[in-house]
């Protein structure tokens, strides 16, 4: 009988896993009951899910009004809709700017639309630290500059970008700056009653213990972007035009009613133990993990200070896919291997190899990161033990 | 040892389609030697029960742990229509240890011919 091995999941920049209990709870409950949403029913009992998860996110966001807050299946969804929704919003040429940092989620709508003659597009390189500085930006805008659209927390190298001050940049020239928050909410404090940024988009199933199929973006100005999905939405029905007024704006169809039950008992979660704290613990927990990989002179670690509980390596002589498959199927330590939809950042750290990635959340314990981390090094000192003798 | 179903496949960055197979039996370091005789096999013993890794360049790579009842194949995905028959052959026909070498020899020259010819035009 062949010995059960632990499962450590440290997949969560992905997809957070376990989710708190509020959350399973909450989708049972959701589908227990008929379906509740003002126009769409003639009953007059249930939770509003919708708007439950709205004032959720606006506490956790420190800006409002809630329904500035508009629902879409993930982070990908929100950026094409935001991106897609400016450049129908302003017509004419349009330079953009984005970052080697990003995800496909920004890169392929981007160059997408450079294909085609619609935009022309920058993209702006990160430094040695794995930040994009305001000088970079600064040098990368032209008159004819409408748009920047960057990554709040690299999905690679765990950084955190200074969107603050590239966003006060930036509306100094008139650029609109919309922000990939997939890798940050939830997982750091994100104050947008005060950040300089105008659209900030999320997914519901990382950070904000969602469920997968859910996410958003929080949308400054209304105006700025026009609905490029309209439809029903159970209000003002005789008008053959989309409502204009939010959220129902950007919100046609019903809604993912579990899903948003999912996402507002996440988010009342994270309000309960506290961003900071969860930030605090993330943070401990990585640097406790990268310094132990550092000892081993064979692991390469290419997140050297990370905000976020991110941690990429390889080992020297072991392709990376195989060392991914070694601690899932060895060790039980579930992370990821490959490009990470990220391919410009592993062009600039990794000649464009790829990487194992593993990632914390909440729920990770301390004893878990110590096993990964020994897995790892013990891999590591067989990396150099090849025996093929053919 | 054969392959009784497929459980997971994902298109790769370097251009490979890999596919998880379920084994009707777990694997050994005796397999693994056996298949030297058709590619490269490099070993890692002291990892779990034995890591071990097949590749038959132009064609697929097999990784797989002693004792485990799934592989990881990966195809080139330009010619694996070519072969995929190969590979099921290659454990049908390990028949636990006293393989038909023949068969698997004569139908392994037709698929790199094949292989070569789709790749490299000869």
């Amino acid at each position: 009988m062949k010995e059960k091995k632990p499962f450590i999941y440290l997949n969560n920049a992905a997809t957070t896993w376990p989710k708190p209990r509020a959350v399973t709870e909450a989708v049972t409950a959701s589908l227990a009951a008929p379906v509740f949403g003002a126009g769409r029913t003639a009953g007059t009992e249930g939770e509003d899910y919708p708007t439950l998860a709205r004032e959720a996110l606006a506490r956790l966001f420190h800006a409002g009004p809630p329904e500035h807050y508009i629902f879409t299946q993930n982070a990908t969804d929100s950026l094409n809709l935001l991106i897609l929704g400016f450049l129908a919003a302003h017509p004419g040429p349009c330079h953009v700017l984005t970052t080697a940092l990003e995800h496909n989620s920004v890169l392929r709508p981007l160059h997408e639309l450079e294909h085609t003659g619609r935009i022309s597009l920058t993209v702006v390189p990160f430094g040695e630290d794995g930040t994009v500085s305001q000088a970079a930006v600064q040098a990368a805008l032209r008159p004819e500059t409408r748009l920047m659209v960057m990554a709040h927390g690299s999905n690679v190298l765990g950084t955190v970008q200074d969107v603050g001050a590239i966003g006060e940049i930036l509306h100094e020239h008139g650029v609109y700056f919309i922000v990939d928050g997939a890798q940050t909410a939830g997982h750091i404090p994100v104050d947008l009653g005060t950040l300089q940024v105008d659209a900030y988009a999320f997914t519901g199933h990382k950070g904000l213990f969602g469920i997968t199929g859910t996410g958003g973006f929080y949308l400054r100005d209304p105006g700025a972007v026009a609905p490029v999905r309209v439809g029903g939405t159970g209000t003002d029905s005789f008008s053959l035009l989309q409502p204009q007024e939010m959220p129902e704006k950007f919100e046609a169809g019903t809604p993912n009613y579990p899903g948003l039950a999912a996402l507002a008992a996440g988010v009342e979660f994270v309000l309960s133990v506290g961003v900071e704290a969860i930030a605090e613990k993330a943070e401990r927990q990585t640097a406790s993990m990268i310094r132990a990989l550092k000892e081993e002179p064979n692991i390469v670690v290419y997140t050297a200070h990370p905000t976020l509980p991110i941690v990429s390596f390889s080992i020297r002589g072991m392709d990376d896919d195989d060392l991914g498959f070694i601690l899932a199927r060895a060790y039980g330590v579930v992370g990821r291997t490959g490009l990470h939809c990220a391919p410009l950042v592993h062009q600039a750290i990794d000649d464009g190899k790829g990487c194992v990635r593993l990632s914390l959340s909440w729920f990770t314990t301390d004893d878990e990161c110590r096993t990964a981390a020994e897995a790892i090094r013990e891999v590591a000192r067989h990396a150099d033990h090849s025996v093929d003798s053919a | 040892m054969r392959i009784i179903r497929s459980i997971r496949h994902k298109s790769c960055a370097d251009g490979t389609l890999m596919k998880e197979f379920v084994l009707s039996a777990p694997l050994t370091e005796e397999f693994f030697m056996y298949l030297k005789g058709f590619g490269e096999v490099a070993a890692k013993p002291g990892i779990g029960e034995g890591f071990y890794t097949f590749e038959k360049p132009d064609c697929f790579s097999i990784k797989g742990f002693a004792g485990d009842t799934s592989v990881e194949v990966r195809f080139r995905h330009e010619v694996i229509d070519l072969t995929t028959d190969f590979v099921y052959s290659l454990f049908a026909l390990y028949r636990d240890g006293d393989p038909d070498l023949v068969t698997l020899k004569r139908r392994e020259a037709k698929v790199v011919a094949r292989v070569h010819e789709h790749l490299y035009g000869r």
